[in-house]
């Protein structure tokens, strides 16, 4: 879902650039009173993994492709703050080292790719922080996966309306479908994956995602 | 470092350059859900001017000297954990430096 160079309106991508970047700041003072010990290798580690994951394009419908976004599944494991700096951080090097996405148009990616599903999965991290989990946790975790998607796919397509990069022939709501119906497939993957993903860290780094809750968090371990 | 986050470290790492390195080879080539949409609708050129970072060392997901082959795709791959692994760890540390100035007298769930 990278934006390409040159698909932006300078006036669009500006906009995007300076909205991210606000959000990535106001992330980073967010984040440095929370992180602790055991969340900085837990965070660098799952910003690997998703670097990674996001190499591995699966086929969705004849011809096109998909590959996990991570941005859902980071908000749930690290909330917000975090979520948002690591997954700007893996936009940031896969735009400067592997010319994936435009350079203008990183705000944008971020935006899409990493401040949208931050905050979603941030909503859906309580239900994780709680001592069990069962269907609802896991359907609501699954469903808010595809959502997530979703918004970040409509979210593209409006910029590139807006920056004028879709034909004249075709309308908004024939665009936002096109890539919508792709990216349903690609969003049921991203909610079965964060769903398994996020039940295996929790059984074997609790301690770790407890923790950026904050002294309520940290009680429950003692 | 303590024995909880060396493991953390180790076993994360290991399947991220395992899935980079490695699976990533076998992914689908096929166009992404953004690029079959433009194709789709008739986009084909970029109607503004943009900005693609240059190619030093890496030609996408390969080593720009080496084409497509699965060490190239692996050098990529691992390069792009390592890169990512190290910016995050360093902004760890940064904002560890924050928070230990605010709460150094509660310890109490920091060594296992």
């Amino acid at each position: 879902m990278h934006i390409a160079p040159g698909f932006l309106s300078p006036p669009v991508w500006a906009t995007m650039a300076a909205v991210s970047g606000a959000t990535v700041a106001a992330s980073l003072a967010l984040a440095r009173r929370r992180v602790g010990e055991r969340q900085v290798p837990l965070m660098g580690v799952m910003g690997a993994f998703i670097f990674a994951a996001q190499m591995v394009n699966f086929p969705v419908l004849p011809g096109t492709s998909g590959h996990l976004g991570g941005g859902f599944l980071l908000g749930i494991l690290l909330g917000a703050p975090v979520s948002v700096i690591v997954m700007a951080s893996i936009l940031m090097v896969q735009a400067l080292v592997f010319q994936d996405g435009g350079v203008e148009a990183l705000g944008a990616n971020i935006f899409v790719m990493g401040v949208v599903p931050s905050l979603l999965g941030a909503a859906v991290r309580r239900l994780w922080l709680r001592p069990k989990q069962g269907i609802v946790t896991y359907a609501v975790t699954f469903f808010g996966g595809v959502v997530a998607v979703l918004i970040g796919a409509t979210g593209v397509i409006l910029m590139l309306f807006l920056s004028q990069s879709l034909p004249g022939s075709v309308s908004l709501l024939q665009a936002i479908t096109v890539m919508d119906v792709i990216h349903l497939g690609i969003g049921a993957v991203e909610g079965a994956v964060t769903v398994a993903v996020v039940k295996f860290v929790l059984a074997t780094r609790r301690e770790a995602i407890l923790s950026p809750a904050g002294p309520a968090g940290e009680k429950e371990l003692a | 470092m303590s024995p909880y986050n060396k493991k953390t470290l180790l076993v994360g790492v290991a399947i991220a350059v395992i899935i980079g390195g490695g699976v990533s080879y076998f992914a689908s080539r096929s166009p992404d859900g953004l690029e079959k949409t433009q194709a789709d609708l008739g986009v084909t050129q970029p109607p503004h001017e943009g900005v693609a970072a240059p190619a030093l060392v890496f030609h996408e997901y390969g080593l720009k000297w080496l084409g497509e082959g699965f060490w190239s795709n692996a050098i990529a791959g691992v390069a792009g954990v390592l890169l990512v692994l190290g910016l995050l760890l360093g902004l760890g540390r940064w904002m560890k430096a924050g928070k230990s100035g605010r709460d150094a007298d509660a310890p109490a769930s920091r060594q296992p």
